[in-house]
């Protein structure tokens, strides 16, 4: 008849109580299991995407914050420019795996000739006076991040070495195809030109005031069909990559440096041709470099972005921010951030009720027994082991409970969610208002999102819910202890 | 001398006056005798015994178990170890059988009991008068007289020497009240437990070896 045993006694011989209070627990409990359910599936959700979204994040001015500013203190506002060695000290984070930070440039050439996609509708046709097809890549990791990331395969030749990168050799990195098109192997060379225009906006006419060649040498071929594998169910992202082909067919990877000598000429020769803006820019103090870099940073996990933000924000200057490709996610999660913020309110209501309702009818229940209790104190029992029978007696029963509860709050969430989804599936925009980078975008979508949702009987809910579930009907019982603790058997007795 | 109380005090707080209920009380009691204190409505009896029983303090003074001051043994391993304590109301397990609540002090005690602990406690309700198929029953299906017993047995389910016990009668017609005094005569005299029985029963009284009376706060011995 120890304490243990006592419990047990405790719970089969009074089976009215015990089931009132079972009945309790397991009423809440679905509250609490349910709550859990859909906070655990919608985290899921928000892993599975955040994971398919990718690490890649860059910083840029905040545009939402610009285009909320007044106009005149907007019209004053000058950015200061992300320094090279900012971009470094950003890269040498320990949550970075690599980086890059490139600039761009469009050129033409009289000796090749875009690639122009094989069975395409007129309406994916590149335009035939298009005379700038080209697109120079600048790249500073060597190995190049794409390339890494899968965004496309190396097929054949090799990617940049650390000292091609350096000084900026006429070197380049070109697709399959474009190669194929104009029957160029690895080791051959082909011309480009970067061609200055001068724009008269009266007749709105362009004119070739000045125009270098380009010289490159072609040491690698890649492939970029790769990416589309990963969404061959899903023919709608498919036209989508099917549309960007073309674009990423014609370009071309080459070290940074080539493509920063190339922008300078473009812009010296520009101002020589046009002293209206040689003279505004002269003004304006602009210095005579052209460098512009958009910063791309792939992190080692989707869980660095927040960790990362928060170190680099002091490290910007005014008005710039991290911008990272899991920030699509609040773009397409839908209906799923207001599932998991309504399941965290209802966990937080549920817990509490739980704690109150459960802690109250548990002292109720002991005030009936309060002479038994009494009896075992003035037996010499020691009131640690009084607590532990009332806990073993009220835990016995609470895991009952939400064993019970664990499978039917489970199968009420997956109602309750499928009817939430259902119904809040009208009014999703697809349209985004706001700058777009190429680099973080992904295909998701809403409905790739919904479609991940699923309330599961895994094992991390139903360790979960016992947890938060034993852990709540334990300090529900704080308060019926203290009664225990504060019991004086001669009062009760004599 | 098992059991000494020394000088004990025990007073109400009353406003500002302190309403003595002890007053420098001091008794002894030996093992074998069967004692008896006897006193009105309302003179301490209940006070003094809780304090006999360690469910409560004095205010000031001392209690000696085999000559050591209870305090230093502790309360609750006293409780446990040492003494059985019989309430006027019984205070049974309403749950739990006769033989359950018998069981109760035996698993709570650090005393040695035989490993056999259900035998012990049906032979232990054998021998106060509750035979097996009664010792079966939830004791609220017992009558007053066989619950009192009942609770007697619990008293000395842990072998202790020491037994207390608060009007132990007072629920119970005189038949039953005769009966259960045979058996604390039994105890003390071929038993050799001390015995120690509040009343306000002359009767009961007269029958025990040695008697008090407890009249505002004082002690003094019966004739
Ligand atoms: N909590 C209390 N506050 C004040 N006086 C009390 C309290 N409990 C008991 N008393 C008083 O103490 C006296 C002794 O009580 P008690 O020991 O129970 O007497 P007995 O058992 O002999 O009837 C009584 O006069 C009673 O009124
Ligand atoms: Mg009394």
């Amino acid at each position: 008849m120890n304490f243990m045993k006592r419990g047990i006694l405790g719970i089969t011989r009074k089976k009215g109580k015990s089931l009132i209070l079972l009945a309790v627990i397991f009423i809440l409990g679905n509250l609490i299991s349910g709550a859990i359910s859909i906070q655990q599936a919608t985290g899921n959700v928000e892993k599975t995407i955040k994971e398919r979204l990718g690490t890649a994040a860059t910083v840029d001015l905040d545009h939402d914050t610009l285009n909320n500013m007044p106009e005149d203190e907007w019209m004053d506002f000058e950015p200061e420019e992300l320094g090279v060695n900012l971009i470094k000290q950003i890269g040498d984070l320990p949550y970075v795996k690599y980086y890059d930070y490139s600039m761009e440039q469009w050129m033409g050439s009289e000796s090749i000739e875009p690639y122009q996609g094989e069975e395409m509708d007129e309406d994916f046709m590149m335009d035939e006076e298009d005379e700038i097809p080209f697109q120079l890549k600048g790249i500073n990791y060597a190995p190049i991040i794409d390339l890494e990331e899968g965004k496309a395969t190396l097929t054949d030749g090799r990617v940049f070495t650390d000292e091609e990168i350096e000084n900026g050799t006429a070197v380049a990195v070109i697709s399959e195809n474009l190669a194929a098109e104009n029957n160029l192997e690895v080791g051959d060379t082909f011309t480009l030109v970067n061609n200055v225009y001068s724009y008269d906006y009266d007749t709105d006419e362009e004119d070739i005031v000045a125009s270098r060649d380009v010289v490159l040498e072609v040491i690698g071929l890649f492939d970029p069909k790769s990416v589309t594998q990963e969404s061959d169910e899903d023919s709608e992202s498919n036209m989508m990559f099917m549309m960007e082909d073309p674009y990423y067919q014609n370009t071309m990877y080459v070290p940074n440096e080539i493509v920063i000598d190339e922008t300078n000429y473009n812009w010296e020769e520009t101002l020589k041709a046009d002293d209206e803006l040689a003279a505004m820019m002269k003004e304006e103090g602009e210095d005579a470099s052209f460098e512009y870099y958009e910063p791309i940073y792939y992190l080692n996990n989707p869980e660095d972005i927040e960790p990362f933000r928060e170190e680099v924000l002091p490290l910007l200057p005014e008005l710039y921010t991290v911008i990272s490709a899991t920030d699509q996610y609040e773009r397409i999660s839908g209906p799923m951030e207001s599932m998991s913020k309504l399941a965290k309110y209802v966990l937080i209501v549920a817990v509490a009720a739980t704690i109150l309702i459960t802690g109250l009818v548990v002292l109720l229940f002991l005030r009936d027994r309060k002479r038994e209790l009494g009896i075992y104190l003035s037996l010499g029992e020691k009131r640690s082991k009084v607590i532990g029978q009332i806990l073993i007696e009220v835990m016995v029963v609470a895991v009952v409970g939400i064993t019970l509860s664990l499978f039917s709050g489970n199968l009420l969430a997956g109602q309750v969610s499928d009817t939430i989804m259902n119904s809040d599936d009208s009014n999703q925009s697809e349209y985004y208002e706001g700058v777009y980078y190429p680099e973080l975008e992904s295909e998701l979508t809403t409905e790739d999102v919904m479609d991940s949702y699923e309330v599961n009987l895994d094992a991390s809910y139903v360790l979960g819910f016992y947890g938060i579930g034993l852990l709540t009907i334990l300090i529900s019982t704080v308060i019926p202890l203290i009664y225990i603790v504060r019991l004086n058997p001669k009062k009760i007795l004599m | 001398m098992i059991l000494e109380a020394k000088d004990l005090n025990y007073y109400y707080q009353d406003g500002e006056q302190r309403r003595y209920i002890l007053k420098d009380t001091s008794i002894s009691f030996e093992k074998g005798k069967f004692y008896t204190i006897l006193g009105q409505s309302g003179s301490g009896k209940t006070t003094l015994l809780s304090l006999l029983s360690a469910l409560d303090s004095p205010h000031s003074g001392e209690i000696l178990f085999n000559d050591e001051d209870i305090k230093k043994i502790g309360y609750e391993k006293y409780r446990r170890n040492n003494i059985g304590i019989i309430f006027q109301s019984y205070n049974l397990i309403p749950t739990f059988t006769a033989v359950e609540n018998v069981l109760v002090p035996m698993t709570i005690t650090e005393n040695e009991i035989p490993s056999d602990k259900e035998t012990v406690a049906y032979n232990l309700l054998d021998y106060i008068g509750i035979v097996k198929n009664k010792a079966d029953r939830l004791v609220n299906k017992l009558s007053g007289g066989e619950q009192q017993r009942v609770a007697i047995a619990r008293a000395l389910a842990t072998n202790v020497e020491l037994i207390l016990a608060d009007e132990p009668t007072g629920n119970l017609d005189e038949e039953m009240e005769q009966e259960i005094i045979d058996i604390f005569k039994r105890l003390a005299h071929e038993h050799g437990k001390c015995v120690i029985v509040v009343t306000h029963s002359n009767e009961i009284a007269v029958q025990s070896d040695q008697a008090f009376r407890l009249k505002k706060g004082v002690l003094s011995s019966y004739e």
